[in-house]
């Protein structure tokens, strides 16, 4: 809301950054302060499903669309409740919201829930701040308007490595989501671990014909295998994955028992698992542009994205030159747009789940969007074929993973124009 | 896939003349295909009429044929050149029907031409509204019911069944031309009636009317590996009902969530693959339900279009660039993003800005024509403006459209005083070019949103950022601009309020409320169109202005000075293309030079808004405030005011006031030019003739001046371009209506009144004047006599009828008036010669409309000519041709009208501009280059049949030997008793045929009947409505060609004989 239109109901509000930058702006949410890493999201719609996403726990989301809250807040698409992001920063927030599914404005629902978001800022010098110097500690705040004061406290902020943000956001008690019909094919039974789930991968799953268990991210996984599932899905979820050994555990316990799918996080525990190192972005991808090429078809997807870290493709294990179009070497700066290029799926070795396969990258930047594992039933996608929000390219993951759990070979090479059907 | 080595030669299909529907979109579509497609090392054969064109340039394509779009001269072209492929989607609707029909002929099957791009049978499943149809139920997608119809008859009997309103749309027609709304019977077979005559199918599509659902359009691509992208989606401020083109549109779309975007993407996606477009790019349009989000799809067009030129520049995704690669066999992901350089086209832009489109009308041109928006387009251009927010944008662009407005109102030019309650509503709810300044009005008087809302279906969503506007511009009224501060002051500007505004608002001056900003330190900070929202690095300087807190700018130094060129605004009637091709080829000669190049502009159709042109581009509107942020921050060596047509000329005295340096003709000679009474001073001095004239301000001191010029007089407002307000009056009574009516167009300004030479012949001179030596690029003789608007006036290259010795005098007088105004660039001089004597009718210290066509008749480009001397270059330097050379060739140029867009209005050539568009025929011998332009127009021209010729009384004498021609010609010929009795007075024989008072039946049942091939008609005065009025309208409604001239009709008699003698040879200019 512009300041003359305010007329002062809402009271300002600072934004510091680790390097010293600060930004001025009004109270667009719950006042108050609040701390996290800051990053920046390029969808222009969705932010309800973007400030719903557990993923987004201890994080200050920055908006680069400048005007928020356009269309409201619905009933049908939170992805997580309560919300869990640590702060959020627009260019300009609408009071008067218009869409037939509008419930409530975007600020009372987000001061409702306790959120501290801040408007009036240049979002688009913001992002190219957060480009340029990285993910950083932040600060939002109504009440310290110091900013000198501000910057010092952000700096004596803990860094967002430093905290099992997962263990926060994940379900306490599980809870079953029903399968839907599925051209008559039996009803598959998955197991959810919940890092952070986004309530848009359930109701995925279950439009595919999963009945969903979900899980606390810490359940042993004896547990799950004595319930006998069809397959164990691992979720997205906030923070360094470093902070949830458990989790890795238990893809370990599960990798080659039965079917294994993981997303985001998800990927990232199960790249772990096989042995593989993770690092951490400059400043992520988070957005619903980023094009993926699914090296098993050639075709390239648009998909949602949200993540800081991922795995990295060559410490898997060494190329399988046969499998790899003849090439035995890793490209030396990892830039796997070599293999996109080539449109070749290269195969790795690992030490202790046999061969490796890398499916899809990401053309932007040449970082890994997909493995599959090919001596034992398990595949994993980085970005979210769920969307919510995003485009819809990437859903035919879902109908992939149940192929895999009713044991159809090639379950991955799956075009994307076949997701669209109405 | 790499690209395909199994075809070098490729022919695009340009889009022919600027027409309402088709403007200088596909210029820019054309000439990025055309680069795009060279610099893969294809060769391009290139084909378009229209001489105004970047891409009719010899240096665009290898081969250039600037000839009619019509089958049987593409034919020769492709019989000529032998290209492997037609890439059809380029050239607008008019390049996608020349392709289906060399199809449909098996021109291309002989020669053995591959369609690329996209293919017959899709174009034919996107176009025909049943095929289309059908094709959406397959893939389980909801279309308006709807049902064909071939007869008036068959319509009444769908609509019966579905209920009215109905829409009904002619297939195969630009721009919805035809088609329209109706709410009851009669509206049916009114629009019926009009549709079927339209279509060249005769049919129509009656379809359900979604009128007041929301409008989207997708932008969409794909490539030929089946991998689809959105680049851009856009909303309509103005619900259904109201054509696209008419619309106010927003990109991104503003109200929709994630759910139903994404759905209309999948939905889009799904429609390209099911239509069968094989590579390139597509706009698909959707109606959404406001209250249940109901969707149904409207249409879909298989080729760039108006569209995806405003979503390439909204976004930076350069769509016809891409879907020229893509055409050639290139997919998505092995083309890079132009912009950031390091990551692939195969994505979506995300935008993190505003971007706002509003149309601009001409309907001041055309009296007695209904202001109504309806499915049919009307606008002659646009504008797009870029903010941080809507409201930033939205004021912006009504700034932008150079109509009196410094934003949506609040700026001292509304008057809704005597406008009543009642009306006052039905301004509200109808929608007209005018109607956002109601809306705007109406939450100014304090009504709801809601209230708002019932009337117009606007969405409320835009309907509350207006209502915050005129709530801001209380508290701005209220605080007075001692009450602003910093903050308070960016809140405003955040707003989009522009200086004049606040002025207003304030009760200050605009340069006070400038200089209070600048204490304040609140300016605009520069940012850029980058395609990622900032996620990577841009390498290009696509910018615009926006205020932001913290002041963080994205300007960076460059080593080499800058020029900035201040370009045309929006198309209008009397200023389009022409003037932006000058501004592009300034682009070109300095960077060539070793400038770093500026451009200033708002238009998204033209091709200097292409970030490509210059080094630098600001898509910014052209008022002094906006203009003077650029310069302050890019801080030039120069700034070139002389090549953007009017607009930039009026801003130039107050940027030179501002210390501003200005490049080229200084505003001191601009103003002696425009001058009246200096400018006849430096005429006397030099004792060069001109019509005797004088002007006046008050309508007694008019009438005094007609005493001593005496009548007819050819008045006009001064300070206006394209003839605005002109007119010629043949008595006082005339006299003293057009004072009232003039004072209003032109207030401050003095009214002209110069003797008007009745009869004389019309000369436009383009030449090039360095201080020292002008050079006279080209004399061309106008076909119509004085008194018809130049821009209206068909004009030819050689003068086909002036003694070498009377055009040597012409470029003597020429020379001396551009060393007298001390001219440094371009100047246009417009003559008038009657026996055997010169007359200066004025002098236009800038480019004109036709530097464009005498730079392609005579091969010099006077615009690059003009950039150069304006950088310090001199004449001598440039190796310039000798100005009277033989070339062996006539080039003709015709105007286009577009009067079946405007029904109702009067069908007569006059001295106010009407014209929307040119095209350029060339040929050996006049008669054939005028053929080829009448042919370029797509006027059919039956070789036989009967001619009705009606005359008035100047022409009777001059009638004789054109209806001889013509009974010679094998026509049999029809007049008026008056006219009848003229021929036959010289033998010719002839059948009278009864005026319409006289009953029935008369010359508009023989229209109806087919019985007539064309017309001549000469109305006499300038407001002859009646009987000649109403067969005009008839014969546009019909199509029937007309002369409305005398030397119209001797060049198209001319023009008729020229073809019998057999089929027109085609040229490339590069054999020239």
């Amino acid at each position: 809301m512009n300041l003359l239109v305010d007329d002062g109901r809402h009271p300002k509000a600072l934004l510091a950054l680790e390097n010293g930058m600060h930004f001025f702006g009004r109270s667009a949410g719950a006042e108050g302060e609040t701390f996290g890493e800051i990053v920046f999201n390029t969808s222009m719609v969705g932010y309800q499903e973007i400030v719903s996403d557990p993923s987004y726990a201890g994080q200050i989301v920055t908006l680069t669309y400048p005007q928020i809250g356009n269309y409201g807040i619905n009933e049908k698409d939170m992805q997580g409740d309560p919300l869990h992001l640590a702060g959020l920063v627009v260019h300009d927030m609408c009071y008067t919201p218009s869409n037939w599914q509008s419930v409530e404005s975007f600020p009372n629902f987000l001061a409702q829930n306790g959120v501290v978001a801040i408007e009036d800022v240049d979002t688009r010098a913001l992002t190219i701040a957060i480009r340029e110097g990285g993910a950083m500690r932040a600060a939002i705040s109504t009440t310290d308007l110091d900013p000198e004061s501000l910057v010092a406290r952000v700096k004596a902020s803990p860094a967002i490595a430093d905290h099992n943000y997962v263990a926060d956001v994940s379900t306490k008690e599980s809870y079953v989501v029903p399968g839907q019909d599925s051209d008559g094919q039996p009803r598959l039974h998955v197991v959810a671990y919940d890092c952070g789930e986004k309530k848009g991968i359930g109701k995925r799953l279950s439009a595919v014909g999963c009945e969903v268990t979900v899980v606390p991210w810490d359940t042993p996984a004896e547990k799950v295998l004595e319930m006998n599932p069809d397959g164990v899905f691992f979720s997205n979820g906030p923070g360094d994955p470093v902070s949830v050994p458990p989790v890795v555990d238990a893809v370990r316990a599960c990798l080659g028992k039965l079917p294994v799918f993981g997303i985001c996080l998800g990927n990232q525990v199960i790249s772990m698992a096989a042995g593989a190192q993770i690092e951490k972005l400059p400043y992520g991808h988070h957005g619903g542009n980023e094009p993926v090429m699914n090296l098993l078809t050639g075709k390239v997807e648009i998909t949602a994205q949200n993540h800081n870290y991922g795995p990295v493709f060559s410490s898997f294990g060494p190329l399988v030159p046969e499998l790899s179009g003849g090439v035995a070497e890793h490209p030396a700066d990892e830039d796997l747009r070599f293999w996109s290029r080539a449109h070749v799926a290269p195969v790795v070795q690992t030490k202790a789940y046999g061969r490796v396969r890398l499916t899809h990258v990401n053309l932007n930047d040449g970082t890994p969007e997909g493995i599959q594992f090919l001596d034992i039933p398990a595949f994993s996608m980085q970005y979210h074929p769920e969307a919510k929000p995003g485009p819809n390219d990437s859903t035919y993951a879902f109908s992939a993973f149940a192929k895999l759990m009713r044991g159809e070979d090639d379950y991955l090479a799956i075009d994307v124009r076949e997701g669209r059907r109405f | 896939m790499p690209k395909r080595t199994d075809i070098k030669k490729i022919l695009i299909i340009g889009s022919g003349p600027i027409v309402i529907g088709q403007a200088c979109e596909f210029d820019y579509s054309g000439t990025q295909a055309c680069k795009a497609l060279r610099s893969e090392g294809y060769e391009v054969v290139l084909v378009n009429s229209n001489p105004a064109t970047i891409m009719t340039d010899p240096e665009t394509a290898d081969r250039t044929y600037i000839e009619p779009i019509t089958v049987e001269s593409v034919t020769k072209v492709i019989e000529k050149e032998r290209p492997d492929a037609l890439l059809p989607n380029m050239g607008g609707q008019t390049g996608l029907n020349c392709a289906v029909a060399l199809g449909k002929a098996g021109v291309l099957e002989k020669y053995g031409v591959e369609v690329i791009g996209c293919d017959v049978d899709s174009i034919e499943t996107g176009e025909d509204r049943e095929l289309f149809a059908n094709a959406m139920r397959d893939i389980g997608l909801e279309v308006a019911k709807s049902g064909i119809a071939h007869t008036v008859e068959e319509c009444e009997k769908i609509a019966d069944e579905l209920g009215y309103p109905v829409v009904l749309r002619p297939a195969f027609t630009l721009g919805g031309a035809g088609g329209g709304m109706a709410y009851d019977h009669d509206d049916l077979v009114h629009i019926a009636e009009q549709g079927l005559a339209l279509s060249p199918e005769s049919e129509v599509l009656v379809e359900q009317s979604v009128e007041g659902w929301k409008e989207i359009e997708m932008e969409v691509m794909r490539d030929s590996a089946g991998n689809g992208v959105v680049i851009c989606s856009i909303e309509n401020l103005d619900p259904m009902g109201v054509h696209t083109g008419d619309s106010i549109t927003v990109a991104p779309c503003q109200t929709l969530n994630d759910f139903e975007l994404q759905r209309l993407r999948d939905y889009s996606l799904a429609i390209l693959e099911r239509v069968g477009v094989a590579c390139g790019g597509s706009n698909v349009q959707f109606a959404v339900n406001p209250d249940d989000g109901r969707v149904i799809v409207i249409e879909m067009n298989p080729r760039v279009s108006r569209s995806s030129a405003l979503a390439s520049k909204a976004t930076g995704f350069p769509i016809a660039k891409m879907a020229a690669l893509l055409s050639v066999g290139y997919t998505l992901d092995e083309i890079e993003n132009d912009i950031t350089r390091e990551t692939p086209a195969c994505f979506e832009p995300s935008i993190d800005y505003c971007v706002v489109k509003v149309p601009r009308f001409a309907f001041e041109k055309f009296k007695g024509t209904d202001d109504t928006l309806t499915t049919r387009m009307k606008a002659v251009g646009e504008v797009m403006s870029i903010g941080a927010t809507f409201e930033e944008a939205m004021q912006k662009a009504m700034r932008s459209l150079e109509q009196g407005h410094a934003g949506l109102g609040a700026d001292g030019n509304d008057d809704f005083d005597g406008v009543s309650e009642e009306e006052f509503e039905h301004r509200v709810a109808t929608p007209t070019p005018d109607r956002i300044l109601y809306v705007t009005e109406a939450l100014r008087r304090g009504w709801t949103v809601e209230r708002v809302f019932d009337l117009t279906k606007i969405d409320r969503w835009f309907l509350n950022r207006i209502k915050d506007i005129v709530t801001a511009e209380g508290v701005i009224a209220e605080k007075g601009l001692a009450g602003l501060d910093a903050d308070t002051m960016m809140a405003a500007k955040q707003l989009g309020f522009s200086d004049a505004q606040l002025a207003h608002l304030t009760g200050q001056r605009e340069d006070t409320v400038r200089a209070v900003r600048e204490v304040l330190g609140v300016r605009p900070c520069i940012k850029t169109v980058d395609t990622c929202a900032g996620e990577f690095a841009a390498r290009t300087s696509y910018h615009y202005l926006a205020y932001e807190k913290g002041g963080v700018t994205e300007f960076h130094e460059a080593e080499k000075p800058r020029v900035v060129i201040l370009s045309a605004g929006p198309n209008r009637i009397g200023q389009g293309i022409e003037f932006d091709y000058c501004c592009v080829h300034a682009a070109y000669a300095l960077a060539a030079k070793g400038y770093e190049t500026v451009m200033v502009n708002c238009n998204p159709e033209t091709v200097s808004t292409d970030y490509d042109t210059s080094d630098r581009l600001y898509f910014e509107p052209l008022t002094f405030e906006d203009v003077m942020n650029v310069i302050e921050v890019e801080k030039p060596v120069g700034v070139i005011v002389t090549l953007g047509g009017q607009t930039p000329i009026n801003l130039a005295k107050r940027l030179k006031a501002a210390g501003v340096p200005i490049m080229g003709t200084q505003p001191e000679a601009i103003d002696l030019a425009e001058d009246r009474d200096r400018f006849a001073s430096l005429l006397d001095r030099l004792e060069i003739a001109y019509p005797p004239s004088s002007t006046a301000e008050t309508v007694d001191e008019a009438k005094s001046v007609a005493r001593r010029v005496g009548y007819p007089l050819l008045v006009r407002p001064s300070y206006v371009l394209g003839g605005r307000g002109m007119g010629i009056v043949y008595d006082d009574e005339d006299l003293v209506s057009y004072m009232e009516e003039a004072t209003k167009v032109s207030p401050d300004h003095p009214v002209y009144l110069d003797a008007f030479l009745e009869d004389a012949i019309e000369l436009d001179v383009d030449a090039l004047c360095d201080t020292e030596e002008c050079y006279v690029g080209a004399v061309l003789e106008h076909i119509e006599e004085c008194g018809i608007h130049s821009g209206d006036s068909a004009c030819c290259f050689p003068p086909f009828s002036l003694s070498d010795r009377l055009v040597e005098k012409v470029r003597e007088t020429t020379r001396r008036l551009a060393l007298s105004c001390h001219i440094r660039g371009l100047l246009n001089v417009q003559y008038a010669v009657r026996d055997e004597q010169v007359f200066v009718i004025e002098l236009n210290p800038r480019a004109s409309r036709t530097v464009p066509f005498s730079s392609k008749a005579t091969g010099v480009p006077l615009a690059k000519c003009a950039a150069r001397i304006m950088s310090g270059e001199k004449i001598c330097d440039l190796g310039l041709p000798p100005e009277g050379r033989d070339l062996g060739y006539y080039a003709v140029k015709e105007a286009v009208m577009p009067w079946s867009r405007f029904p109702g209005a009067d069908v007569t050539l006059g001295p106010e501009m009407k014209s929307t568009g040119e095209v350029m025929g060339l040929d050996v011998t006049f008669p054939k280059a005028y053929a080829k332009t009448r042919e370029a127009i797509e006027y059919d021209v039956p070789q036989s049949g009967s001619v009705f010729i009606s005359v008035c009384d100047r022409d009777k004498r001059s009638v004789a030997p054109v209806a001889l021609s013509l009974r010679n010609l094998g026509y049999d010929l029809l007049a008026t008793r008056g006219t009848a009795k003229t021929l036959r007075a010289a033998g010719i024989p002839c059948e009278v045929v009864k005026t319409i008072s006289e009953g029935s039946p008369n010359v508009l049942d023989l229209m109806a009947d087919g019985k007539i091939s064309f017309l001549i008609n000469t109305p006499k005065g300038h407001s002859s409505r009646g009987d000649g009025t109403k067969m005009r309208s008839e014969a546009v409604s019909r199509g029937i060609d007309m002369a409305t001239t005398m030397s119209g009709a001797v060049a198209l008699v001319q023009a008729i004989a020229a073809l019998r003698e057999g089929p027109l040879s085609v040229y490339a200019l590069q054999d020239l």
